[in-house]
């Protein structure tokens, strides 16, 4: 029984592309076959953190279009065999395909797939409605700031009305620091509003932008990070493991720390 | 919360207007009637392609998706297909508890174009809370046809002042309306009568009564109470911090500085504005 889950935020820039990619290939890495789709037409981004865009010959559109077969516009990648990736059309636009055209796309890959999983663009417009079509389940990624909560909000809102009910958060690019000072909101405070539960807690972490750049996804690298971790952990729990969530405030709990907190006002959302 | 102000009338919009009908859920007789919002009073380019396609189609269109991408199959203007679906599995999802297996569900139409493969789809989200859609009852020729089609019975009728609900002075309140739902961003409630819900009000969310509205948790977002005028309407809530609380033409916000505890409060308008007590202490401040 293949997976479908769609990675969506509402709000753009939040770490959905980094999240499918890293999500991808820790799934992959664990023995599963799994199929990133890029859904994103216009700005395609999943190429690049994934270090395939030289192997791009066809994508999803001439798939649609009948011109190549399936098999051939789907790229493997270079270090795991077991992940593939269906691209989008950097020459065109959201409107190039519909949810239906989609919804056939994604579910021919079922038949080989065990996880696929949909990297949506932002907003809740064509391409975000293309992106959950097909899907059953649905990743929520939202940093932890207030107009990233918001717009979270509102696209699981319009997921429940899609009958997309099973839905999981991940939190990204928190800075414990931040929190323990309460400059920042924590996972806690994201949990209040979104009411859904947590697939995982992602760090903020400046090896993203290095491991972008390289197109080596973190789980890859040998000295793994607590991000490159976190996403690890998220594979287990997405499998239907119980794993317990990185300590993140650990390093930045002291008394110190304590004893300021008590002399500030908190300044909440 | 002493700030308040009389301001633009656009404030005060009974949730009985009807451009901005939602869908309704009524009991009558045992059985459950589903009353969906008139067409909207599109510019008249729309219009005039409504009725042509009246004229000329029959019934069902295999081309009109339910989703956004809807080309000019059918006469009902896309967006408003989607929000009145929206608002349908919206209104499903937050009832569920309520509804006895198998009720019997009429679908009033009223003036909507609806094609055979909406009306299947209303048929199937009912069917799949458990409810079971017997009747419609609607004024256009092209929803009748498509109704019979897809095998159900069918009341057309020459449009009927009297189901469209009239504006007039002394009407009274409709049936509370209970959902059980987080009413979320971008999401707007409006009933012509009470609204109780169980859940939050997120922020960017909106439940706008004719009534009063009971928030049973956190009101983070927008609750207009008395929304037909009616200013002793009250605004309740588990966890008063909204964005914005109005009660008839009255408008407040919240204090810049957010008080440090959170019982549970009403909001209520008197001397001109409105005020917050907290709940343990308003029914001994209303008797005496």
């Amino acid at each position: 029984m293949s997976r479908i889950i769609v990675i969506t935020s509402g709000k753009g820039g939040v770490g959905k592309t980094t999240c499918t990619a890293n999500l991808g290939m820790a799934l992959a890495q664990r023995g599963h076959k799994v199929a990133v789709v890029d859904a994103d037409f216009g700005l395609r981004n999943l190429d690049l953190l994934l270090g395939l865009e030289n192997r791009i010959v066809y994508t999803a559109v001439e798939v649609l279009a009948g011109e190549c077969r399936l098999d051939q516009a789907l790229v493997k990648d270079k270090r795991q065999p077991n992940l593939a990736l269906l691209p989008a059309a950097q020459n065109r636009t959201k409107d190039a395909v519909n949810p239906d055209q989609m919804k056939q796309l994604v579910n021919s890959l079922t038949d080989t797939y065990r996880y696929i999983l949909v990297d949506s663009p932002a907003g809740i417009e064509m391409g975000f409605q293309n992106a959950t079509a097909a899907a059953k389940e649905a990743i929520i990624v939202t940093t932890p700031e207030i107009a990233a909560v918001r717009d979270a909000d509102r696209v699981i809102g319009l997921l429940e009305a899609n009958d997309i009910k099973k839905v999981h958060l991940i939190v990204n690019r928190l800075r414990p620091a931040m929190v323990q000072e309460d400059m920042m909101m924590s996972v806690k405070d994201v949990q209040e509003i979104l009411a859904v539960p947590l697939l995982g807690v992602i760090p903020d972490d400046e090896r993203v932008i290095v491991s972008t750049n390289r197109g080596e996804p973190l789980v890859l690298s040998q000295n793994i990070s607590m991000a490159g971790l976190a996403f690890n952990n998220i594979a287990r729990r997405l499998e239907g493991e119980k794993v317990p969530f990185l300590d993140l405030m650990a390093a930045h709990d002291d008394l110190f720390t304590r004893i300021r907190r008590l002399f500030r006002n908190s300044p909440r959302h | 919360m002493n700030d308040s102000s009389a301001p633009a009338p656009a404030i005060l919009q009974p949730a009985s207007d009807t451009p901005n009908l939602q869908i309704r859920f009524k009991s009558e007789g045992g059985r459950l009637l589903l009353l969906l919002p008139p067409e909207a009073e599109v510019n008249s380019a729309n219009h005039g392609s409504v009725s042509k396609n009246d004229a000329n189609q029959d019934g069902s269109n295999p081309d009109s998706a339910i989703s956004s991408s809807n080309p000019a199959g059918n006469g009902a203007n896309p967006s408003n297909w989607n929000e009145l679906w929206q608002q349908l599995k919206q209104r499903l999802n937050a009832g569920e508890r309520f509804w006895q297996p198998e009720t019997a569900v009429h679908l009033i139409a009223r003036d909507r174009l609806l094609d055979v493969r909406q009306l299947q789809a209303i048929a199937d989200a009912l069917a799949e809370v458990q409810l079971q859609l017997k009747r419609v009852y609607t004024s256009r020729r092209q929803t009748a046809v498509a109704a019979a089609t897809t095998g159900y019975s069918v009341e057309q009728h020459s449009p009927v002042a009297h189901l469209n609900q009239p504006t007039e002075a002394g009407q009274s309140l409709a049936d509370p309306l209970y959902v059980q739902t987080v009413v979320r961003s971008g999401v707007e409630i409006r009933h012509p009568g009470t609204i109780i819900v169980l859940g939050d009000v997120n922020p960017g969310g909106s439940v706008i009564a004719d009534g009063d509205v009971l928030v049973w948790g956190c009101l983070r977002g927008l609750a207009q109470a008395g929304a037909a005028g009616n200013g002793q309407c009250l605004i309740m809530a588990l966890r008063m911090e909204p964005t914005q609380i109005r009660i008839a033409e009255f408008v407040a916000r919240a204090p810049e500085t957010p008080p440090e505890q959170f019982p549970p409060e009403i909001a209520y308008v008197s001397s001109g504005g409105i005020r917050i007590a907290r709940a343990a202490d308003f029914s001994r401040m209303r008797l005496s």
